[in-house]
């Protein structure tokens, strides 16, 4: 039988010791494991759930298919999720790929810390959160039961984890009725700031080959702006790596990581337009549009992997790129048609968005600066040139950042404060 | 590596029994001890945290005395202890010994707590204290009405069909019988909580009454009118075994529609929690300490006691009223709560006592003799007791304190001498619990740290230099823990059931004890029956021979009512210096409701002045919807260097029965700090 942790949210009152027993007993600073709770601003006629999760140690683990120097390995013995800490990067992209939180990042060691059974301390023994649980809403053993918690995050990954007990309690019965209202106009919402980092690596990738294809078909070699861009972007992914010396790592998991290809291409494909530019070789250049091409199409699968939604979003380095290449080149046609494309996908994010929050502001002004430059281009009233150029530049690395404020991973955290605010919103519909 | 089964002797509902193991001298893990039914997982994280605590760099270790700038400097033990004998000896000649004060706390339960006043008899006396802080006034309740306090054994909890949780929150102070609930209501039991607030507890019932803080007896007995009008109750039951009924019957005033109007719960609310407790058997009531801290707490106790009589849930699996059970206090003479009383004391001559509740008043009114010195010793009242403005006025005018302690508390930084306190491995001692039906063996499994001796020893070596060196050794056992666990075979000799090498085992059941309380129908009253009606109420507190809803003094000085329950994750004002239990616990605040808020200008965060008549002080607001517009919470036990606890803004005043202290029968208001 497989084995796992076996939750009974019915006994569980966020006492934390099963946390504080987790970095106890392995001496970290962070700790693996957390206690979420469903409705923590204890809403009045909706249930308030605790689950205490650290890592579910998945059949199959989003965080070790995604991590590009193949850091994670399943021990065999326990079924245990493991990370070889000195292969870790610090990249983080597994914080974006795992729904439950379940890798932290250490602040000061600079790596990824995580659940790892209490495997190497007990030697046989339960892991130190089980045992510690003063309640038994916590245990470790062999999975039973079949209780789903509405809002828990299953996908595909099959964590090893049970619910038993009752697990969509209903919400306390208050009288008198209203004593503990709260009004609570605020959407709950969970924040993934934009990386800068990750903003500008992208973004200057991007504009390289937009560059590099663009110089192409003019049948000319790009000069040092692509030269600037291409260092610009490999030093701040570089240094963006927790442990940056480790970034030849990245490679080791072409096959499945999303991440180990985005290096792959993006290395390949600066080699080649240097060549070709140093050279003077089409055939080289030639080289370098194709895989410049892949590479923006594989940074795009790096978000798409763990936010789903994203799939189709106008800040996509692949849209940008294409939009790019069709003004510097002056083709009007396909530029008319990357406006269309964009402008349609921008409509769609703001009916998505609501219309709400400074972010909704900032998408709007960035879809009419499209428009106007267009119209101006198409009538003749604006030309290519330095302040055209710049506009357009800078309304999409505008478009890069909207991208990163609605990339959302799939998360547990997220899910709670959609199932609440959707709650709240039909509330106060009905 | 070696591991040992120990059990935590704080003043704590579950006093869990848990596995330690040491390696060289220090706690390397704590581990569940399946053993004790009531707490088969294991201790809640304050147990976890002695992983911490007992090693923790900020433990006094070594005595300090007070310098003249009043920074403390090490001291040896041996000058600590010539300077107190000498100060004891002075203050005895000079003013006699009632001029000393002798406090203890609830700090650390054990037998060899007796010890201390061995000390203090032989010494000739000592000021002391009479009545308890924490449960004196439902202690008695339930004494005078079912002649004396126990139930069930926990365990039992799973066969109840309804329980009502009334004022205790069990999700924050007594973890393990969230177990017991969760199972009992996984097999259909409903699960009802009635409190001003909604704990973390109310999360996990089915229905949250909240009534007016203090108002409780109102709603029971409007509660009990229903259940005698819709003839809910069990004749058999209250014909055979109580007496007083029909004397309590006709008593009944108040209507539901009355009690709607006190309580603010609606009338057809109180009619059918009604319904759900006399519809349905078996009913565990489980109130909790909070609801007898008022002015009117015996009463109340009373009150709701009597819907568990007339139902006829007593004496029965998964029945009963769980106020607290003290079958495991086999050695207590007097059994709590008479103990508390100053004339119930075996040894009352050689005492003159002050009141626990009125502690600050009592101390600065005693005359002949004033009072000259105080000993402190597993305690914080200088935090903890009500009045505390009062209290550190007292303790500052006295000439010489002494306060034994393990950490710098606020109480410590006052004393001129700090002795430092054993942790819990460092002596052997035995406990009991008021709640789970075992008596626990405590063993010495650590040296102590620095100069540490346990206050057994402590008083040892002081009775040789205040002319007591002849005090036998079963008094006063010489140093070496051997002779302590020489002394506890000896107190637990009269059970030729229960040894010392059994109790080494684990958990040993209380000799006697009934796993279903009263099971046998036999009430130790006068009448021998239940007292539904109780003679000794009025004679002995000057109360009303029936329960009764006495309203608490009207105020509308101060709009707030303030509510000081105890923090999740510490007790009173231990552990909440510890980085295990801060990582991971919510600072301290003042939690208000968002109306009061709002109307005050108040927000989350917001820096605010909590005031009355008594004092003030700083804290933090947190706008939360577990507090009911009306009241605010401040929990007990929070530092001075966090901003202190509720009890600058409390009176001390006694309950109305046992000598308890009402600390919540007390009002304030709030403003943001930069806001005259």
């Amino acid at each position: 039988m497989r084995k796992g942790f076996i939750f009974n949210a019915g006994k569980c009152v966020k006492c934390t010791s099963c946390s504080a027993a987790c970095r106890l007993y392995n001496g970290w600073e962070v700790n693996p494991r957390n206690i979420y709770t469903y409705n923590e601003k204890v809403l009045p006629d909706i249930p308030l759930v605790n689950v205490s999760l650290a890592c579910n140690h998945c059949e199959d683990p989003a965080c070790m298919n995604g991590c590009p120097s193949g850091a994670f390995f399943r021990d065999n013995e326990s079924g245990a999720v493991l990370i070889d800490q000195e292969r870790c990067l610090g990249c983080r992209y597994c914080l974006w790929n795992c729904p439950y939180d379940a890798p932290k990042f250490d602040e000061k060691k600079k790596i990824i810390v995580k659940c790892n059974l209490c495997h190497s301390l007990n030697n046989g023994s339960l892991p130190a959160c089980s045992t510690a649980c003063p309640t038994g809403a916590l245990s470790y053993g062999e999975l039973k039961g079949s209780g789903e918690i509405g809002w828990f995050p299953r996908g595909t990954l099959d964590p090893a984890i049970s619910f038993i007990g009752n697990t969509a309690p209903v919400a306390l019965k208050v009288s008198p009725p209203g004593l503990f209202s709260r009004e609570d106009g605020s959407i709950l919402k969970v924040d993934i700031k934009p990386e800068w980092s990750l903003v500008l690596f992208s973004f200057f990738a991007m504009m390289s080959v937009a560059t590099q294809v663009a110089s192409f078909f003019r049948g000319i070699f790009p000069g040092n702006a692509l030269f600037i861009q291409i260092a610009l972007a490999a030093i701040i992914s570089f240094f963006h790596l927790g442990r940056p010396f480790k970034a030849i790592k990245s490679l080791k998991n072409i096959r499945h990581s999303p991440l180990s290809r985005e290096i792959l291409f993006f290395l390949l494909f600066s080699i080649l337009s240097l060549t070709a530019t140093v050279m003077q070789s089409a055939g080289f250049a030639i080289a370098a549009l194709v895989s410049g091409l892949i590479l923006l199409v594989v940074i795009d699968s790096v978000y798409a992997r763990p936010g789903r939604k994203i799939l189709l979003h106008s800040g996509q380095t692949f849209l940008s790129g294409l939009l790019l290449v069709s003004y510097f080149t002056n083709s009007l046609l396909p530029l008319t048609f990357m406006v269309l494309v964009k402008t349609i996908l921008t409509a769609r994010q703001l009916i998505l968005s609501e219309f709400r929050g400074t972010a909704s502001g900032a998408r709007f002004v960035r879809g009419a600066v499209l428009l106007i430059c267009w119209a101006g281009l198409i009538s003749g009233f604006a030309r290519p040139g330095f302040a055209v150029t710049l506009i357009i530049v800078s309304s999409e690395f505008v478009d890069r950042i909207l991208f990163y404020i609605d990339f959302e991973p799939e998360n547990i955290r997220r899910n709670i404060a959609n199932n609440i605010n959707t709650i709240n919103n039909e509330k106060k519909r009905g | 590596m070696e591991e040992f089964i120990t059990a935590c002797p704080r003043n704590c509902y579950s006093t869990c029994t848990f596995r330690v193991r040491v390696d060289c001298n220090r706690i390397s893990a704590i581990l569940p001890f399946s053993g004790n039914r009531a707490t088969p997982a294991g201790p809640c994280i304050k147990g976890l945290s002695y992983i911490e605590r007992t090693h923790s760099e900020k433990r006094i270790i070594n005595p300090l005395r007070k310098s003249t700038d009043g920074s403390f400097e090490r001291i040896s033990l041996g000058l600590a202890l010539e300077i107190i004998a000498d100060k004891l000896t002075y203050f005895r000649q000079e003013y006699g010994p009632h001029s000393i004060l002798w406090y203890k706390g609830s700090g650390m339960s054990g037998l060899t707590n007796d010890i201390g006043s061995e000390f203090w008899k032989a010494f000739g006396g000592a000021t002391t204290t009479y009545g308890n802080l924490c449960w004196p006034a439902g202690l008695e309740a339930v004494r005078l009405t079912l002649g004396s306090v126990k139930h069930n054994v926990p365990w039992d909890l799973v066969n109840a069909k309804t329980i009502i949780l009334w004022g205790k929150n069990p999700a924050e102070t007594n973890i393990q019988e969230i177990a017991f609930i969760s199972d009992a209501r996984e097999k259909g039991c409903k699960v009802i909580c009635i409190d001003p607030l909604r704990t973390p507890t109310a999360d996990k019932a089915d229905f949250l009454y909240s009534p007016v803080p203090g108002t409780d007896a109102a709603l029971a007995l409007a509660v009990a009118r229903v259940l005698i009008d819709k003839d809910m109750i069990d004749k058999d039951f209250i014909g055979k075994h109580v007496s007083g009924f029909e004397e309590f019957r006709s008593s009944l005033t108040i209507t539901p529609a009355i009690a709607a109007s006190i309580t603010g719960i609606p009338e057809d609310d109180i009619i059918s929690l009604a319904s759900m407790i006399g519809s349905v058997k078996p009913v565990t009531i489980i109130p909790g300490y909070g609801l007898q801290r008022h002015l009117n707490g015996g009463q109340t106790v009373r009150s709701i006691l009597a819907l568990a009589i007339i139902t006829g849930n007593i004496g029965k699996e998964g029945a009963g009223f769980n106020y607290a059970n003290l079958q495991s206090y086999i050695y207590d003479d007097p059994k709590e709560p008479l103990c508390y009383y100053p004339d119930q004391k075996k040894d009352a001559p050689f005492r003159r006592t002050i009141s626990m509740a009125r502690l600050g008043a009592d101390m600065l009114n005693a005359t002949d003799p004033v009072l000259k010195a105080a000993w402190i010793e597993r305690g914080n009242p200088l935090l903890q007791s009500p009045d505390s403005f009062n209290v550190r006025t007292a303790f500052k005018q006295l000439e010489f304190r002494v306060v034994v302690d393990q950490f710098m508390t606020d109480t410590a930084r006052e004393a001129d001498i700090i002795l430092p306190a054993k942790d819990i491995f460092e002596q052997s001692d035995i406990i009991g619990s008021y709640w789970s039906p075992y008596v626990q063996f405590k063993p010495k499994i650590l040296d102590p740290p620095g100069e540490v001796i346990p206050e057994t020893e402590i008083y040892y070596r002081l009775s040789g230099k205040v002319g007591m060196s002849t005090i036998g050794s079963d008094k006063i056992p010489p140093p070496g823990n051997e002779n302590i666990e020489k002394w506890l075979e000896k107190r637990i000799e009269g059970y030729s059931f229960l040894s010392l090498d059994d109790l080494r085992n684990g958990p040993v059941l209380a000799p006697g004890l009934q796993q279903i309380a009263y099971s046998d129908l036999k009430f130790e009253t006068g009448s021998g029956r239940i007292e539904l009606l109780s003679n000794e109420a009025e004679y002995k507190w000057g109360a009303a021979r029936l329960p009764e809803y006495v309203p608490l003094p009207e105020t509308d000085k101060y709009p707030l009512v303030l509510l000081t329950p105890n923090a999740a994750n510490r007790i009173h004002s231990q552990f909440g210096n510890l980085d295990i239990i801060n990582d991971s616990t919510p600072g301290p605040a003042l939690h208000i409701s968002q109306t009061d808020a709002r109307t005050r200008r108040i927000s989350d965060g917001t820096r605010i002045r909590v005031f009355n008549d008594h004092g003030e002080i700083v804290s933090t607001a947190c706008i939360s919807a577990r507090i009911p517009a009306g009241v605010v919470v401040l929990h007990n036990g929070i530092w001075l260097e966090e901003g202190g606890g509720g009890n600058m803004l409390i009176a001390g005043r006694e309950t109305d029965m046992g000598h308890g202290a009402a600390f919540h029968d007390n009002r304030v208001d709030v403003k943001p700090a930069d806001r005259k």
